[in-house]
């Protein structure tokens, strides 16, 4: 494989043909990127000059298999030997078997599954569904969806402006879509609402959903659409009260609520899917990623029974069409990729291996002042950098700490990238304590660089 | 292949935990439950109950390099094995093979590829670039994003409100700076053109019309499949024409080729009909013949330069986005449109397909109009040649051509009964092309019967 090509010439040709994610090309040529990947086994990937990377962010956080299995490849190419697509009017025998399963893992009625290709398209679906959905049922006035800030829930218009923590990149697609409300995030480590707990930050951040209801007025609101536990801003893991009384509110206010398990789902955070944490059932679950473990694209949205029995009858039926809707090779793929999850109790270890490297980065934090706050469930997990403990204030910008310790993982061979002050961790979920030490190794060596050029290193 | 039982499980367990498109559960219970097809080679499906079917819609118009292509099997089986997905931060060898394959098969200077997983996604990324694009050359104020009214780009947030005939009040409020304009079908000439040239002079102009009206300085874009899907083959004064106009007016033209492109309409890409590059140009389907989710959105230099240096780049990320596999898997495809000719076969039995459906027009009164291209071919039902009107909506006739397309074993739908547009796999032979027509003979035929009878 590796032999076939010249990396060199690769790289040129994707520095002139291609527009990849959030980086420009004259930045990567700078840089002497991109990397070319060209392998991948458990957490570990081999780039086209033979060096292997450990992938701390396991793909988007969504290779959750991990890389190289190849009873995927086969199970997808068995499928596509037979058929290779055919459109969601009919149907074919992954799908539906792929749809049976997913309302037998999901929570509660959570029993109808709308296909589709990826999170944004799943986000998109469940918005459609929620605004048709009070039409049905004669409540026309219902648009608005109330969305936390510093949450994602996606790209294409309808979902862009969902959650954000800042203008950009949205500033850049204005107008807005219309009807869309913020409310606080429920990050204990810094309340909006000044919760000192995580307990009194989550009933203040749910009982300000509650108020933005009454203040745009509940025959306005369609929907309150949430992470079980938000990634952007580093796993904030809400306090025990948030989900309850969301789904309280929701219920009073007659407001549908959609979590989005895009990233939570399929073993993530400890649970098959992280709104059981709370036992908390939505009326509409949005997944990908994990689902199919990025092998191929696909993703869902799943839909309570008595949510889509709205749309039961000739003349409330759901007008929604995605070509690749329900594609019967990414069904079979996602089938193998959930038996391999449940087979090999991934979801176990995703709770323990997490668990062990979250009490490894605890350990980090000891011995590094920069570390602020370790927080997460399961294998998605943040760590929080700060300037000074005492005051959370981020490290200054001119320090450019993102960059600096970029330049670390890479060096020590970690497919890492900081997100502001933020090093955001989802590995694949079949990652051992061995290999938590490995990261946590080169997480240690790239902090005591970056400590002692800033001049804050602690003496060992 | 699953036997007699596990159809029917198959099937009530469809219907218990699917949702599918466009129509319900209840319904479609009281029909049978859905289809299940689980094999396919060339342009012929197999249910699960042993029923050959042709597929004259060819999945949504999309899967034309024909079903049981083993070779792309294999090329999505060997990538997925050697990496089976990594996101686009570093990128991987299929990937930027496939974006250079497209720059070369692109008309004019098309050349980057922001690659995505679906059709209405690509557009969804277009309108996206288009109104960063006028932000980065100062132009903040432009956002509006002109469509023509009778046009399909999408389900998404953005696209979904572009186009259209009717059916979105399910989903307001829409996304803002929505303006529609004309559609430039010669058949039903909304500014009573009465030729294709003067139709097309006038929908053109129309756009013009807008612009100006809604002041330039707040137009961002014109978004346009090259033909319209039913299909509405424009006259050819109308695409030069819009390319004027977008450049006398600081206007980025967005050419919509998710079902035109890949030698669905004859040429690879259905602008070259016309002799005009877009600045953005979206494609699917084809792209993948549907083996796989893919899409992608192709521009100019002239747009991509300007999100060059890290103060500008473009902000967007999708997991799936420029997936290795998918993009093996479209390689594969690629080389088989190629290497076996489907774009010259698309041309000619496409133009055969268009002869033997214009001599249906003989004993079938009802077909008021026949149109194509390539093999992107419709037929428009009318009550009366004359005045050209539409069956009214109580005789159900959508309803009734499904059903009498089922009769023949056609995978085709009748739709609101107004306009049957299909797009079959380009391996398409004129042989094939006969049995269709005959299908559609004896369909049409019986559903005049039932219409005289009644």
């Amino acid at each position: 494989m590796v032999a076939t090509f010249n990396s060199d010439t690769l790289r040129e040709k994707s520095l002139q043909y291609l527009w990849m994610h959030n980086r420009d090309w004259t930045q990567m040529a700078e840089d002497g990127e991109p990397s070319i990947i060209v392998g991948g086994e458990g957490v570990r990937v081999t780039d086209g000059d033979g060096r292997s990377w450990i992938d701390v962010n396991g793909g988007y956080n969504s290779v959750n298999v991990g890389y190289g299995r190849d009873e995927i490849a086969d199970a997808a190419y068995e499928q596509m030997m037979k058929l290779s697509y055919f459109p969601n009017g009919t149907t074919t025998v992954p799908m539906v078997e792929l749809a049976e399963k997913i309302a037998e893992i999901a929570p509660g009625s959570l029993n109808r599954v709308f296909p589709v290709s990826g999170g944004s398209e799943a986000n998109e679906t469940a918005l459609k569904i929620a605004r048709a959905y009070h039409k049905r049922r004669g409540d026309n006035g219902r648009y608005k969806v109330i969305s936390r800030r510093g949450s994602y829930h996606g790209t294409t218009a309808g979902v862009l402006w969902l959650g954000g923590s800042s203008a950009a990149p949205r500033d850049d697609f204005e107008p807005m879509y219309p009807g869309m409300v913020h409310a606080p995030q429920p990050n204990p480590y810094h309340c909006e609402l000044g919760g000192e707990t995580p307990s009194e930050c989550a009933t203040r951040c749910a009982m300000a959903i509650e108020e933005l209801i009454q203040f745009n007025g509940p025959e306005t609101v369609a929907a309150v659409i949430a992470e079980p536990i938000s990634t952007p801003m580093g796993a904030v893991v809400p306090g025990d009260e948030y989900w309850p009384l969301l789904r309280e509110i929701c219920d009073h206010h007659g407001v549908l609520l959609i979590a989005d398990e895009v990233i939570n789902g399929f073993g993530r955070t400890g649970e098959m899917f992280a709104v059981e944490h709370w036992d908390v059932v939505p009326d509409i679950m949005t997944i990908a990623k994990g689902i199919i473990s990025s092998y191929l694209p696909l993703a869902a949205t799943v839909v309570k029974d008595e949510v889509a029995d709205a749309f039961a009858g000739k003349e409330n039926y759901f007008r929604h069409v995605l070509t690749f809707s329900g594609h019967p090779v990414s069904a079979a793929a996602a089938l193998k990729n959930i038996e391999i999850i449940q087979n090999e109790n991934m979801v176990e270890n995703s709770r323990d291996v997490g668990a062990y490297f979250k009490e490894q980065l605890e350990g980090l934090a000891g011995d590094h002042p920069l570390i602020g706050d370790v927080r997460g469930r399961g294998l998605l997990m943040g760590v929080e950098l700060v300037s000074d403990r005492e005051t959370r204030a981020p490290v200054a910008e001119d320090v450019h700490i993102a960059d600096k310790l970029n330049e670390r993982f890479k060096k020590y061979g970690l497919i890492l990238r900081m997100s502001g002050n933020i090093i955001n961790i989802g590995p694949p979920i079949c990652i051992t304590e061995g290999e938590v030490d490995e990261i946590i190794h080169a997480l240690d060596v790239s902090l005591w660089e970056v400590e002692g050029e800033m001049g804050i290193a602690q003496m060992a | 292949m699953a036997n007699a039982l596990d159809t029917e499980q198959i099937r009530r367990s469809a219907l218990e935990h699917l949702w599918m498109h466009n129509r319900d559960w209840v319904q479609m219970a009281e029909d049978g439950g859905p289809l299940i097809i689980v094999d396919g080679e060339g342009i012929r499906v197999t249910d699960s109950d042993g029923q050959e079917w042709i597929d004259a819609h060819g999945g949504y118009a999309s899967v034309n390099a024909g079903y049981g292509r083993t070779e792309i099997a294999e090329a999505m089986r060997d990538q997925m094995k050697a990496l089976a997905y990594f996101p686009q931060g570093s990128t991987t060898e299929p990937l930027v093979n496939l974006v250079e394959k497209i720059a070369e098969l692109a008309p004019g200077d098309l050349e980057r590829s922001w690659p995505v997983t679906g059709g209405s996604e690509a557009n969804e990324t277009a309108i996206k670039i288009a109104r960063a694009y006028q932000k980065r050359v100062g132009q903040p104020g432009r956002y509006k994003i002109i469509s023509r009214r009778g046009s399909y780009h999408g389900a998404l947030g953005a696209v979904m409100w572009t186009g259209g005939n009717s059916g979105r009040e399910d989903y307001e409020p829409a996304f803002p700076g929505m303006v529609y304009a004309p559609q430039p079908n010669s058949y039903r000439c909304e500014l009573g053109g009465e030729t294709p040239s003067e139709c097309a002079v006038r929908c053109a102009q129309a756009i013009e019309d807008l612009i100006l009206f809604h002041g330039p300085s707040t137009v961002c874009a014109v978004i346009a499949e090259p033909i319209a899907s039913t299909p509405i083959i424009p006259g050819d004064e109308y695409w030069p024409m819009l390319r004027q106009i977008c450049d006398k007016y600081g206007v980025v033209l967005i050419a919509d080729e998710v079902i035109n492109g890949f030698g669905r309409t004859g040429k690879m890409f259905a602008m070259e009909h016309f002799g005009v590059t877009p600045d953005i140009l979206t494609m699917a389907k084809g792209i993948t013949s549907s083996y796989l989710p893919l899409a992608n959105t192709i521009v100019t230099p002239q747009i991509s330069d300007a999100f060059a240096g890290s103060d500008n780049i473009f902000r967007q990320a999708l997991t799936f986005g420029g997936h290795p596999v998918t993009a093996a898997a479209a390689l594969a495809n690629i080389e088989i449109l190629e290497s076996e000719g489907m774009v010259e076969n698309s041309e000619k039995t496409g133009a055969y397909f268009l002869e033997q459906l214009k001599s249906l027009q003989d004993d079938h009164e009802m077909i008021g109009d026949v149109r194509g291209i390539g093999l992107l071919v419709g037929m428009e039902f009318v009550k009366d040649r004359e005045t050209k009107a539409s069956f009214p909506a109580e005789v159900q006739l959508g309803d009734k051509l499904t059903e009498a397309f089922r009769e023949e074993r056609l995978i085709l739908m009748g739709g609101n009964g107004r306009t049957v547009g299909m797009g079959p796999p380009l391996c398409m032979t004129p042989a094939d092309v006969d049995e269709v027509v005959g299908r559609l003979d004896r369909a049409i035929g019986n559903v005049e019967k039932t219409l005289s009878n009644s």
